[in-house]
């Protein structure tokens, strides 16, 4: 069929925008980040010496360490968040659609904006949640939240997971909204309480909404630059220090434009692994129920 | 109420029962409850809104109470000096030239995506799923070299086709998912009137790609309404910011002052939540496509 073949030109447009802005770039860090180059002038060849760099010293594996705890941090609670306040709502349908475009609201707003609000409710003399912990009474519980080395992580994470609990409530109300009625009903009619009905009877037929909802938090959360780099710029003492900030501050700060680039691969080497991994953990649980 | 729960309602009518009020209440304290979580989610809003009409004595004296009086003075300030409407205008300019790059290019790629399912369209799927999940970071280093070496640093066209390149493997996927819906049945009788590729592409499946489009371009917006780093690093011309990155130069990064902080946070979120105010069916349903089988 002669059309066939030439249906393969529309893709053109496309592969040219991908192929030069994507594709050239990941190949032009593969080779940058075997070299020793300041931005501009020429590149030196410097064959391993990067990531010889790397992997001899505590700092940068500490910082893929920072990236993969926080991220498997930010998506547990962030799942847990959503799916509770899903589970919720579907049986309160009075509310449903407020609460859920509601929660939904902080994830409109840019990262920036987000960090420079909560750097100032997170401050420790004047911030909004010390003052408002004393006002309650709670004056035990204020914290040096963002100063605090063992703190800061589930400080920043605390609001990436405020940010984005209504995306994955969303999500997964949209999952609960796919199961059939009957069975809720069935389930009720049994005498099942909500607890099991969500337990025995709702979970099991959202494992495509949680597929959705893991794999999409898990890519968008190993992505975080904004929040760490302007509530702590990685600190207190490297506590929230990710590649991302890694990269970022040897690229601009230093112009060490190579050793970035190793960085770069590093950190593309486990995304790739998160998302191939995940993509046949849980295709493999959802097809075995 | 379900439906089981308003049928039960009807069956007891009016006399009294003891179940029913019991449920009675348990459903209100639920609602309550929830609300009440879903006020307290929205209190970060809330106090960035308040911040921003207090004067900094105010602030430094009730950091946490309601503003005495709607003060508009910060507005003022941040209004005159970080180059708003500028800003407002260039993300919007941006935007829409991403979005016309994006849908074109993404709609043309995804028919041949949709009809051929070969090894090469499989490689060329993959390639888009990973940059996808590829994050900016890791793309801004030699796309800054990239853009040096062609003079595209500080220029409109390059920040567009940058983010383009963002933002067109989820075109192709939203599009390709469109059309392979799309019933063979009407390209073949326009094949057999004798209509070629482009003709079928632009007069049989570019009408029905409406909706995809719409969602799409909400997303485009809110991207380039939202990304910090490209934009940061791309451009330097200060006629050229977009509105996050003339918020970011507006604060600065140390020693931050709040009545220059809070109302430049509100003026910049505030096109995106009326877009959200208005669209936000679509905008949640986009996000969440892909949660049902």
């Amino acid at each position: 069929m002669r059309h066939r073949k030439t249906l393969y030109l529309f893709i053109i447009p496309a592969l040219l925008v991908i192929g030069v802005f994507f594709v050239y770039p990941i190949i032009l860090t593969f080779n940058m980040s075997f070299t020793r180059f300041q931005g501009i002038g020429k590149a030196t060849q410097v064959g391993l010496k990067n990531y010889d760099r790397i992997f001899s010293r505590d700092r940068y594996l500490e910082a893929a360490w920072v990236t993969v705890f926080y991220t498997v941090i930010v998506v547990t609670a962030m799942n847990l968040s959503g799916l509770f306040f899903a589970a919720i709502l579907h049986r309160l349908p009075m509310i449903r659609n407020f609460s859920r475009a509601a929660l939904y609201t902080p994830s409109m707003i840019s990262f920036v904006v987000v960090a420079y609000v909560w750097q100032f409710l997170y401050s420790p003399l004047n911030g909004g949640i010390n003052v408002a912990l004393t006002k309650l009474g709670l004056g035990a519980f204020t914290q040096n939240w963002l100063g605090d080395p063992n703190i800061a992580i589930f400080s920043v994470a605390f609001t990436q997971v405020w940010m984005f609990t209504g995306f994955t409530c969303a999500i997964y109300l949209a999952g609960f909204a796919g199961i059939p009625e009957e069975i809720g009903e069935a389930g009720r009619l049994e005498g099942a309480s909500s607890w099991q009905r969500f337990r025995y009877l709702e979970l099991p037929l959202l494992g495509p909404a949680i597929t959705v909802a893991v794999m999409l938090t898990t890519i968008g959360t190993l992505k975080t630059f904004e929040l760490p780099y302007i509530l702590t710029k990685g600190g207190p003492d490297g506590a929230t220090r990710m590649l991302s900030i890694e990269i970022i501050n040897n690229l601009f700060g230093q112009y060490k434009f190579g050793f970035a680039s190793a960085l770069s691969i590093l950190m593309l080497i486990l995304v790739l692994f998160v998302a191939f991994i995940q993509n046949r953990v849980l295709r493999d649980r959802e097809n075995t129920q | 109420m379900s439906a089981a729960d308003t049928s039960t309602v009807k069956k007891t009518g009016r006399k009294f029962d003891a179940n029913l009020l019991r449920r009675r209440v348990k459903l209100s304290l639920a609602h309550g409850f929830v609300l009440t979580l879903v006020v307290i989610m929205l209190l970060p809003l809330v106090y960035m809104v308040m911040m921003s009409f207090k004067t900094s004595t105010e602030i430094a004296q009730n950091p946490l109470g309601l503003p005495k009086s709607l003060y508009w003075g910060n507005y003022m300030e941040a209004l005159s000096s970080m180059g708003y409407v500028r800003s407002v205008l260039n993300s919007l300019f941006v935007t829409l030239s991403v979005i016309v790059v994006v849908v074109f290019a993404g709609a043309m790629a995804a028919y041949p995506l949709a009809r051929i399912k070969s090894r090469a369209s499989q490689l060329i799927v993959m390639i888009m799923a990973l940059g996808l999940a590829t994050p900016n970071f890791v793309t801004i280093t030699p796309i800054y070299v990239i853009f040096r070496e062609l003079g595209l640093l500080d220029t409109y066209l390059g920040i567009v086709l940058a983010f383009a390149a963002l933002k067109l493997p989820l075109a192709v996927f939203f599009y390709t998912g469109f059309i392979a819906a799309i019933p063979i049945e009407l390209e073949e009788a326009a094949r057999l009137d004798n209509c070629n590729n482009w003709q079928i592409f632009w007069h049989v499946i570019r009408p029905l790609l409406a909706p995809v489009t719409a969602t799409l371009s909400l997303f485009v917006m809110i991207m380039v309404w939202n990304d910090f780093i490209y934009p940061l690093l791309l451009l330097t011309d200060k006629n050229k910011l977009t509105v996050m990155i003339s918020v970011y130069k507006f604060v600065g990064n140390t020693g931050i002052d709040p009545t220059k902080l809070f109302p430049a946070a509100v003026l910049g979120s505030i096109p995106l939540l009326l877009l959200f105010a208005v669209f936000q069916r679509k905008i949640m349903s986009g996000a969440t496509a892909g949660a049902v089988k």
